[in-house]
């Protein structure tokens, strides 16, 4: 629907915001290239330098590979944990969902330094810190409440009773969610779990505060930009960003099919 | 679906969210004032010294200018989205969700390759023969605001845009048709009815960036210090229980500010919809 077609001026307006918004990142990418010693723009020769130092270095690969398993393990619990309360708010009855859906995404309300530090001086009086199982279940509960508001759109758009026919052909509760409510759900529980393993993925100040022996991803490049800005950065954020961009988009687009076309 | 079904799927959200949320916050809160007997010296020191005053109020004024600025900057993008045909509108998003969905560190690492040195901004100005001496433009203010609007935007524009899809065109072909001008029918009736919405993307982003620590402490000087910052030196130092306190203040701060802007952010709404603005 138009109300009036956008001005030349609001045009150019909305291209240089978008800009603003993505040039800094764009501009990551050729630095990364450059192969001198220095960050410097435009960078003085090109090469694959850095990224050679990125993928020998055992320092980055492990933190890389910390990062990785961290991100995998807090997915799984977060996907899990997070598709059952969606299924649980739609299937309440319905003046108790939004509370519902209200409590269990309270932590995306909450700064990521107050749980970090509330993690932290509980993890130390139970003698858990440095334990990468304990942050990833830290991770699982920021990112889950992103799993439940995914999730839950999604089941809002399957016909409930086609799982109630299964129950009632016969099937146990498990059997008649696998077969009538689980097929349709997949694509919002892939989407929700891309979203979950990035919040790991990118989180700095848990681990930070929670990590000591080993390194995740975020807290060796945030100790390498602390000390001396190295181009291994650039190298490292370069993939990053093309890994998430992609993986993300792929995300959004499972997501928008899942809330859209499975409407009744 | 049984009553007892619902409650079992709960089960592992709960005992999710009261071990890693609950739990550390409430020992928190403990820690704040156990040290290990009861004591208020954690904040009596918080007031006592201007310094962490200092740092209290800039968080504050640093927050609010940041989410009013992504208000300003981000409400024509919303509304420039809003004015294309559906199909376009979903690649336009994607333009926005792009950067959103990158790592706060590399993002606030691109504007140290922007802003450094031997960084993009003055070798331009060096090639243009604009500045024989580099600029300093890390470690001010400046930079810190530019990039937390820039990291922050793209959450405004989202909320304003969803905020506008909800509204009923309707109104606006009605208020046309009797006799408004297109910038009368905007300000009268489009803009009322999309003030809430933009209000709540108003509320979060100065939520988000209440607890904003990263941005600070690699593009700021000490003068951009903000609460998060000083929690991480105190961790640093070993001084748990302070950290504690500043965490307290942190969330009491952020909630209080939230439940006055809201208040606020009421009164503007209805004085908007009685005589427009």
């Amino acid at each position: 629907m138009h109300i009036m077609k956008p001005s030349l001026l609001l045009t150019g307006y909305f291209w240089l915001i978008v800009a603003y918004m993505i040039f800094p990142a764009l501009i990551v990418i050729p630095v990364s290239f450059s192969s001198s010693e220095f960050l410097r723009f435009p960078p003085e020769d090109f090469g694959l330098r850095w990224y050679g130092v990125y993928f020998t270095d055992p320092v980055w690969i492990a933190a890389t590979v910390t990062s990785f398993r961290v991100a995998v393990l807090s997915t799984v619990i977060a996907t899990t944990v997070g598709t059952m309360t969606g299924l649980a708010i739609i299937r309440s009855p319905t003046h108790a969902q939004a509370p519902l859906t209200y409590a269990t995404t309270i932590p995306i309300v909450i700064p990521h330094i107050f749980i970090a530090l509330g993690v932290f001086i509980l993890a130390l009086r139970l003698d858990l810190t440095d334990n990468e199982v304990a942050l990833a279940f830290a991770h699982a509960a920021v990112a889950m409440p992103f799993v439940v508001l995914i999730t839950s759109a999604a089941i809002r758009q399957i016909d409930p009773t086609i799982e109630r026919a299964a129950r009632v052909l016969g099937a146990g509760p498990f059997r008649a969610f696998r077969v009538a409510t689980l097929p349709p759900l997949l694509p919002a529980m892939v989407a929700a779990a891309i979203f979950a393993f990035f919040v790991s993925f990118d989180e700095l100040i848990i681990a930070q505060f929670l990590m000591k022996g080993s390194e995740t991803l975020p807290m060796r490049i945030w100790a390498d930009l602390r000390l001396d800005i190295s181009p291994v950065v650039a190298a490292v954020s370069g993939l990053l960003i093309v890994v998430t961009t992609v993986a993300l988009a792929c995300a959004e687009i499972l997501r928008r099919r899942a809330i859209s076309t499975l409407a009744p | 679906m049984k009553f007892r079904q619902i409650l079992w799927l709960f089960l592992p959200a709960t005992l999710l969210l009261v071990a890693f949320i609950a739990a550390p916050s409430f020992d928190l809160f403990r820690a704040s004032v156990f040290d290990p007997d009861f004591t208020t010296e954690h904040f009596e020191r918080l007031i006592n010294r201007s310094v962490y005053l200092d740092v209290m109020w800039r968080t504050i004024r640093v927050s609010l200018t940041v989410a009013v600025l992504c208000t300003l900057i981000g409400y024509p993008v919303a509304f420039f989205i809003n004015l294309q045909p559906r199909r376009r509108q979903t690649l336009l998003l994607f333009l926005i969700l792009i950067p959103m969905w990158m790592s706060i560190l590399i993002r606030t690492y691109a504007w140290i390759v922007i802003l450094g040195r031997d960084g993009l901004v003055n070798q331009m100005l060096a090639m243009l023969g604009l500045a024989t001496e580099p600029m300093q433009m890390l470690y001010t203010s400046g930079a810190v605001l530019a990039a937390m609007v820039q990291i922050l935007l793209p959450i405004q524009i989202l909320t304003c845009y969803a905020a506008m899809t909800e509204i009923d065109f309707d109104l606006i072909r009605a208020a046309r048709v009797l006799g408004a001008r297109p910038r009368q029918a905007l300000a009268r009736v489009f803009l009322p009815l999309s003030l809430d919405g933009t209000l709540t993307g108003l509320v979060i982003v100065f939520m988000l960036s209440m607890g904003f620590f990263i941005t600070p402490a690699l593009l700021g000087g000490r003068q951009d210090t903000m609460i998060a910052n000083l929690i991480e030196f105190q961790v640093q130092r070993l001084n748990w229980s302070f950290a504690a306190a500043l965490g307290v203040v942190l969330l009491v701060l952020t909630v209080g500010m939230i439940v006055a802007l809201r208040g606020a952010g009421k009164l503007l709404a209805r004085r908007v919809l009685k005589g427009g603005l």
